[in-house]
């Protein structure tokens, strides 16, 4: 079996990336989040020694990235640590409000300048009313410091923005492009992508519904267990999402990896989301 | 009021979607649904122990019945009085198994009456089933038939502490039945009182 999930992430019926949540607690109570994360969320942290030999598992099995997310794993004091470890064995993302880089947090951050770790961080909207409003006071202002803040110390960073697709102002967009070009993005690593209706957003009747067959196969793990998808580990009304569980054992790694590759054999093919770049 | 959370065909984990497929598989399935990798090797499982074989459907639901009442699980015993019935058990074995009067006046077969005293030793004792009731049973049921019938016993005794435990409902389709066959349900039991280490009472 492990020679199947080899053979499948080679020929990409599974994508070769693994995504760990690495806590649930956020600074940030944003409208939409998919997890329900905040600054009083528990923070049902993965081990940091439990993501490393994940990862090393992954990589036996044929994994060669990886994407870290929460929460914000920058709350974590040894995230910067196991970042850089993560880097060593495959190319990694780890997704941020960037809200949280000064002091001593920014000069552990610029560290990953010299390792192969992208800080993607979200940023919504050109204007600060607008970003603000889903993403609470000061946010804009903090992310517009820290992105140059970063990249001007050879940090790798992108950018997500979420929108509701039949909403996308192109005039804003735009701007939001110019404004990244400016602070050092390129227009590779600005990813534009659809609000996901789980979570608090599916409550506050924003975001796209999707389904199950539409989700990319990607295996993502969380201290409850492996989903599929990165938006599989959500949590509605404080309750975790369980409809895209694979498996609660999360190691070994070959356990939710071979039955995710069951479930990828009796799914419809063609169907998965497009991710729309800019 | 279930313990824990029974998946429903909205909540169902991906591996486990074909056994909400058709609607509400019950609260056994939905809350072993819980922790899918275990589900989706203990339902082919309890389907093998629990489901006629070289032992017939009837001798399986005998031991099932008997074991539940044994236990006092009101789920299992009531779900599977149901069960028995249409495996051709009458309303006076039934009652047999359930405690409710005697075993001898219900059963007249020396095999199945091998079989009882077989399954009571199981579930009830807790050392090796007693020799005067291993050479009986031996006698008239066969060395395979008292192991897959023992195994019978032991997941039936897993089944009863799990819906005893996460105190599972019985079906309103179960409680009907048992209405048909002219048997009450069992009445709804205390939470337990016992640990081992301190009195919860």
């Amino acid at each position: 079996m492990t020679a199947a999930i080899r053979e499948a992430l080679a020929t990409g019926e599974l994508l070769d990336r693994l995504w760990f949540y690495s806590n649930y607690h956020c600074n940030l109570t944003c409208s939409y989040c998919f997890t329900e994360s905040s600054p009083s969320t528990p923070p049902q942290a993965l081990p940091p020694d439990q993501i490393i030999r994940l990862a090393h598992q992954a990589a036996e099995l044929g994994y060669s990235q990886f994407g870290v997310t929460g929460g914000e794993p920058f709350i974590l004091p040894y995230m910067v640590d196991v970042l850089k470890e993560l880097a060593a064995i495959g190319s990694t993302v780890v997704i941020s409000n960037g809200t949280l880089f000064n002091g001593q947090r920014l000069a552990r951050a610029v560290e990953l300048a010299d390792h192969d770790v992208a800080v993607q961080i979200s940023l919504d909207a050109p204007d600060p009313i607008v970003n603000d409003e889903f993403r609470g006071r000061a946010n804009f202002d903090k992310v517009a410091t820290a992105i140059p803040t970063l990249t001007a110390a050879g940090v790798h960073v992108r950018i997500a923005t979420s929108i509701e697709p039949d909403r996308l102002d192109l005039e804003q967009h735009a701007r939001l492009c110019a404004m990244h070009t400016e602070w050092g993005v390129d227009e590779a690593d600005h990813i534009v992508r659809p609000l996901i209706a789980r979570g608090r957003a599916a409550d506050e009747g924003m975001g796209t519904t999707i389904t199950f067959d539409e989700f990319p196969a990607e295996l993502a793990v969380s201290v409850d267990g492996a989903y599929w998808g990165p938006f599989g580990p959500g949590v509605t009304n404080g309750v975790g999402d369980t409809d895209l569980l694979l498996t609660r054992t999360i190691e070994p790694l070959r356990v939710p990896a071979e039955a995710m590759l069951r479930v990828a054999g009796g799914r419809p093919a063609g169907s998965e989301l497009a991710i729309v770049c800019a | 009021m279930t313990l824990v959370t029974a998946m429903t065909s909205d909540t169902a984990p991906l591996l486990l979607r074909d056994h909400f497929a058709n609607g509400d598989p019950g609260p056994l399935v939905g809350v072993l649904a819980q922790v899918p990798e275990l589900c989706d090797v203990t339902l082919p499982f309890i389907g093998a122990a629990l489901g006629a074989s070289a032992v017939t459907g009837r001798r399986k639901e005998i031991a099932i019945v008997r074991t539940s009442a044994n236990l006092a699980c009101r789920f299992c015993t009531d779900t599977h009085t149901v069960v028995g019935a249409d495996h051709g058990l009458t309303g006076q074995e039934l009652r047999a198994l359930r405690g409710e009067v005697d075993i001898d006046a219900a059963f007249t077969s020396r095999a199945e009456r091998a079989l009882i005293d077989w399954v009571d030793a199981l579930s009830l004792g807790v050392g090796p089933v007693n020799p005067l009731v291993a050479v009986t049973a031996k006698g008239l049921l066969g060395d395979h038939q008292l192991v897959e019938i023992t195994v019978t016993v032991g997941a039936t005794m897993m089944l009863n502490r799990l819906a005893t435990g996460l105190d599972l409902p019985v079906s309103a389709a179960t409680l009907a039945g048992l209405d048909d066959l002219g048997l009450g349900a069992l009445p709804p039991q205390a939470p337990t009182t016992r640990s081992s280490r301190k009195d919860l009472s």
